[in-house]
């Protein structure tokens, strides 16, 4: 079938469109008043914050709203041709020949039963009715732009037997089987590790110029914008209240949302005690609940009563910019150069005494072969291979690291929710590794709590929150009678600043951020002296992420706590953490204080993790590396140095040392460690991977 | 006094009935038939709201809301007109009049709830489901009936009493010779010992509405005490109690009925420990969901722990002691009631048979919920194995177990049902459903009326069942 004819305006063109969906109770506005438009062969970023409306779009566009979405003004040009208009066979035409989608879930986007290779052919074959040789060249031809090895194996191959991000990368290769004029990206790597995510974003990028596809890049990462886009759109609350080049936008922005949002990420220059980030204030408004006006209104510094919640603002251009425009009726008034106002400097906390010492910890697992009858022989993973450091009181001690690095492993053992198979494990000087948590008693169980990632996870759904924390005041035989404790519970809610009639509340009455404060404050229920903090705010809104962040830093600094902050976003470690420690395979390979991780010389994994993290700034140059390949797997880990594999320095070591043995640990200075081959001579070459422009 | 026909004077709704049953039939029809033919719409444009009011589809759409509501309103005809017009509408004039109470009891149930339906959460979205809303009429219309019974409201003669002269008579049927105040027909006729179909059947409503959510009950302690740990510890425990309940489940139900019911079985005493032992567990739970929950705060614990386990220890001594049986364990003063020991034994394999597919219901739910954050959130704070599994994991089970015990009741009436007809557990003369069917059963090709009633109560009974199951299941999946 023929795509349709040669066009030379925007690809797409959406114009004032507004999305509701219905439901019993009211109609649900979830996209007011958006237009944008794609130009051929450019790239137009989606950035806002969960609920914006963001994905709305996106189905909007592949007229996909489901049962209870309708558009009720509006229209969306594909090509000039409106899409409302057009029927439902040549709808499924557009649709995967013309207009491809890539979703977040790789898995979730491939047949499970089915081989790669014929998923992968069906598109050119269903579409464009060309014979099964030519489809499978064409499958070839794709699989191998996308990087992927070995691709005839690949065809061969199901879904499952393919990692996450080789996985992305065939639904990526899916999507240009029909060489689309607009490519759909829905969070494309989120589920992705963050080496991973840079290899695949670097070839979408590469993929967008070699095609000529033009992008609709939906994410909540202005990191990652930066890096693929050329324009971007900033949502907030169903409407676009920015739209610009990214030049534009990211160094000239005319929107207080764009602003704050901005101030709310860990860029490299913020710094926990003297440039503390600034959280937007409030809440995101729910769809029903929308303020008259501005929507950012109620949450804006600039917020002028009379005239911001006067009436419905439209979208303005911003002049002597080539089409930024803005949705703000001051924007011309405010001083967007003016400097942001320095809370109160906080004085760094000195680390105290050492309360907890690891010794070269070590967890293993016995995987049986046989699940069923348990003989046969048994596999031995090793999640954690000799952990050492040490812990001070009050200080920020950052694990990083990429999924199946031993992190969460590493937090089960120190919980007691695990043994250790080896080492120690010393908390105040008495040695808790083998002390399974039943066996512990509750001053040590309350004294190491934790912190949990998932916001909609963390707290029961049927039970109010104020008797979940009750509970573990219970739990840590904490107060009198029930008096005292509904009282301590009231304090501990003051703590994390959540109003006190939040007690009586389901936590599904509560947004994300709000249910992590109520995390928090039970983890601190007991009197905690070290918590870990498993990415406590990876699943959480950036705005709501540096309020979170704040929290965590301020009881910390009260209270004194030891604070071990599992993570894998680089950004967000460099602002709080004191130390880090980098975790790959199971192994240490760096530690030291945050400016010795963070500068040369760096362990290969450290360099390349650094260059990976997206960071939202214009003024910053990254040098560009990439690894190759995946992680490999606990079960069937590389011989001699772990990061082997995907080592661009392994080269530098002679005689090929890094197949043949673990380095051993290095000290360099001052207590930084790193276990590497490489000579002293070629650490000391080694350039910063993030460096400021020159202004 | 005349026989009495079954519309009476109200007979000029027949041919209107018959009408619309047609009309429903025919555009159901149409419906599948264009379904199957025409393309889905696409109701996403602006102009949607209009476009959805227009083409064949949504004509016979609309066409099949219209013949549905056309027969509801023919079915309130009959049944209006019946309460007005008593015996002069027919048979099913007086079966309107006689289920008088009833009707008041659902309009005010249902009245009441429509107006608070915000208020009252799951229950209240329940009555946003017209099908929701059918199934819990239909399972009301029974409880109601089978509680008004029990109270000798509904039921026009005594269901064991024998009229000479009306053995296997048609519905409507007139008394030979009536005394003062006796209602003055068999409505549904007699069965084969003369007795009223119509009263066997509302009487035999009380008995399975007493019985079936009981037993179900029952089930659910025994499956979700032990499939709570199976799930949550996993290992050769989960091994073994799975083992155990395919084992179960494999076993021919119907052959372990006819073993309960062998005197030299029950001479053992079998049905007797079994039911010690099953019975325990209702103990066993609520003692572990109390201690659990209260072991920080000794003097609470024991208060609850008293308050709840004393009453429910003496019932359980008094439902399984039995005089002079093999389990005569406990003191007279103690032993307050006795079952009738066929009663005991439908119980028994009610549980036995329906615990084993709760186990494995619970067993799953456990499964997913343990890998949730709070649960690890409990772990880390030092909680015991049993406060995560009751307090933890099992309220958030709640949403399909729920569904399942609506659903698991009309197994279980079903079930008393193949008891009665088999002829075990329950008194011969018992008017429960099952039982009547049976004897119905004998004669069923000479006279048909005395097997329909209770069959057909059986079968909407159940019917209201899964419909309510249905639309709880889909109002606890929405927002």
């Amino acid at each position: 079938m023929n795509k349709l004819a040669d066009y030379d305006g925007p690809i797409l063109e959406i114009d004032k469109l507004s999305i509701s969906f219905f439901t019993r109770l009211r109609e649900i506005p979830a996209v007011m008043d958006f237009s944008v438009a794609v130009q051929p062969g450019e790239a137009v970023g989606l950035v806002g914050e969960s609920g914006c409306g963001k994905s709305t779009v996106a189905l909007g566009v592949m007229q996909d709203l489901g049962k209870n979405g309708r558009i009720v003004g509006g229209t969306i040009k594909f090509k000039g041709r409106d899409l409302a208009e057009i029927s439902a066979d040549e709808l499924r035409d557009i649709r995967g020949n013309e207009i491809a989608m890539i979703y977040q879930e790789p898995m979730a986007s491939l047949n499970p039963a089915m081989k790669i290779g014929k998923q992968l052919m069906e598109v050119p074959m269903i579409h464009e009715g060309i014979g099964e040789k030519e489809a499978y060249q064409r499958a070839l031809e794709v699989v191998t732009d996308v990087r992927l090895p070995d691709p005839e194996r690949m065809l061969n191959s199901y879904p499952h037997q393919l990692s996450g991000g080789q996985q992305q990368r065939i639904v990526i290769a899916m999507a240009l089987m029909s060489k689309p004029s607009l490519l759909i990206l829905d969070e494309p790597t989120t589920a992705l590790d963050v080496t991973v995510e840079a290899a695949v974003v670097e070839l979408v990028k590469d993929l967008g110029k070699k095609y000529g596809t033009s992008m609709l890049f939906i994410s909540h990462n202005l990191g990652l914008v930066l890096e693929t886009c050329d324009r971007v759109c900033v949502m907030y609350s169903g409407e676009a209240v920015e739209r610009g080049s990214i030049a534009d936008v990211f160094d000239d922005m005319q929107h207080p949302y764009t602003q704050a949002l901005f101030r709310s990420i860990p860029l490299p220059s913020a710094d926990k005690n003297a440039h503390p980030l600034v959280a937007i204030p409030g809440n995101f408004p729910l769809p029903h609940e929308r303020p008259p006006g501005c929507n950012f209104g109620p949450r804006c510094d600039y917020f002028e009563a009379g005239r911001c919640d006067a009436g419905d603002i439209l979208m303005e251009n911003v002049p002597g910019n080539d089409r930024h425009a803005t949705r703000c009726v001051k924007f011309k008034e405010i001083d967007w150069n003016a400097p942001v106002e320095v809370g109160e400097e906080k004085e760094k906390t000195k680390p105290g005494k050492v309360v907890l010492k690891m010794d070269n910890l070590k967890k293993y697992y016995e995987v049986a072969a046989n699940a069923l009858f348990g003989g046969g022989e048994t596999k031995v993973v090793k999640a954690n291979e000799t952990l050492s450091f040490e812990a001070r009181e009050s200080e920020t001690l950052a694990i990083v690291g990429e999924s199946g690095c031993g992190k969460s492993t590493f937090a089960k053992v120190l919980m007691g929710l695990e043994t250790a198979t080896e080492g120690q494990i010393l908390l105040d000087g008495s040695n808790i590794e083998q002390t399974p948590i039943e066996a512990r008693d509750t001053t040590t169980v309350s004294d190491v709590q934790m912190v949990f990632q998932n916001p909609f996870d963390t707290l029961n759904p049927s039970m109010t929150v104020g008797r979940q924390i009750i509970r573990a005041l219970e739990v840590f035989d904490i107060g009198e009678n029930d008096r005292d404790r509904k009282q301590r519970m009231l304090e501990l809610l003051d703590l994390v600043k959540l109003p006190r009639a939040f007690a009586d509340r389901m936590p599904r009455q509560l947004s994300g951020g709000q249910k992590q404060r109520v995390g928090i404050a039970r983890a601190f229920s007991g009197g905690a002296r070290i918590v870990v903090a498993d990415e406590p705010v990876s699943a959480l809104d950036v705005s709501v992420q540096a309020a979170v962040t704040d929290l965590l830093m301020e009881i910390q600094r009260n209270e004194k706590t030891t604070l071990l902050f599992i993570s894998h976003d680089l950004s967000i470690v460099r602002y709080l953490s004191d130390r880090v420690m980098v975790m790959y395979l199971g192994h240490v390979v760096e530690l030291g204080d945050t400016d010795q991780v963070f500068s040369p010389p760096y362990h290969p994994y450290t360099e390349a993790l650094l260059s990976a993290v997206p960071i939202a700034d214009t003024s910053i140059q990254k040098e560009h590396i990439v690894l190759e390949g995946d992680i490999p797997s606990a079960m069937n880990p590389p011989s001699g140095c772990p990061f082997q594999t995907r080592c661009r320095w392994k080269s530098e070591v002679p005689g090929g040392l890094c197949d043949i043995e673990v380095p051993p640990v290095r000290t360099l200075q001052d207590g930084h460690q790193i276990k590497c081959h490489l000579s002293d001579a070629v650490l000391e070459q080694m350039t910063p991977v993030i460096k400021t422009a020159a202004e | 006094m005349d026989p009495l026909s079954w519309t009476g004077q109200i007979a000029f709704l027949n041919p209107l009935m018959m009408l619309t049953l047609a009309a429903l039939g025919l555009s159901i029809l149409a419906w599948m038939v264009l379904s199957a033919v025409l393309p889905e719409n696409r109701a996403i444009n602006s102009g949607a709201a209009e476009m959805m009011a227009s083409g064949p589809r949504d004509w016979v759409a609309s066409a099949v809301r219209y013949a549905f509501l056309a027969v509801i309103g023919v079915v309130l005809a009959y049944l209006i007109l019946g309460l007005i017009l008593d015996t002069k509408a027919g048979i099913i004039g007086a079966l309107a009049r006689q289920f008088l109470p009833v009707w008041i009891a659902l309009v005010l149930l249902f009245a009441i709830s429509i107006n608070l339906k915000r208020k009252l959460g799951l229950y209240g979205k329940l009555f946003d489901s017209p099908i929701g809303m059918i199934g819990f009429a239909l399972v009301m219309f029974w409880v109601f009936t089978g509680f008004f019974g029990a109270f000798d409201m509904i039921i026009t003669h005594d269901p064991l009493s024998q009229l000479s002269g009306l053995k296997n008579k048609v519905p409507g049927t007139p008394l030979p010779n009536p005394e003062e105040g006796q209602f003055a027909w068999y409505l549904l006729g007699g069965d084969n010992l003369a007795r009223d179909v119509f009263s066997r059947m509302v009487k035999g409503s009380w008995e399975v509405v007493k019985i079936a959510p009981l037993a179900t009950i029952f089930a659910f302690m025994v499956g979700i005490t032990l499939g709570l740990p199976a799930g949550y510890f996993g290992g050769r425990l989960d091994t073994f109690l799975s083992f155990l309940a395919n084992l179960i489940l494999a076993f021919p139900v119907i052959l372990l009925f006819y073993l309960l019911v062998t005197p030299e079985i029950v001479a053992t005493g079998l049905p007797q420990y079994m039911a010690a032992i099953l019975f325990a567990f209702p103990l066993i739970f609520f003692g572990v969901l109390i201690n659990s929950r209260f072991h920080t705060q000794p003097q609470k614990n024991y208060l609850w722990l008293a308050v709840v386990l004393i009453p429910l220890a003496m019932l359980y001594l008094s439902l399984i002691n039995e005089k002079g049986s093999v389990l005569d364990i406990a003191p007279r003063a103690l032993d307050f009631f006795d079952i009738p020991g066929g009663i005991l034994v439908v119980f028994v394999s009610v549980v036995f048979v329906n615990s084993p597919t709760v186990f494995r219901i619970v067993r799953g739910l456990t499964l997913d919920i343990k890998t949730r954050d709070y649960v690890a959130a409990a772990q880390t704070r030092g909680e015991r194995p049993w406060y995560i599994m009751l307090w933890e994991v099992l309220p958030n089970a709640r949403g399909p177990l729920i569904v399942d015990f609506c659903l698991r009741i009309g197994y279980t009436t079903i079930l008393l049902g193949t008891l009665g007809f088999f002829g075990l557990g329950l008194p011969p003369e018992s008017p429960d459903w099952g039982s009547t069917i049976n004897e119905g059963r004998k004669l069923l090709s000479i006279y048909l009326h005395p097997a329909i009633p209770p069959a057909m109560a059986l079968l909407s009974l159940v019917l209201g069942l899964n419909l309510l199951a249905d639309g709880l299941r889909e109002e606890s999946l929405k927002d």
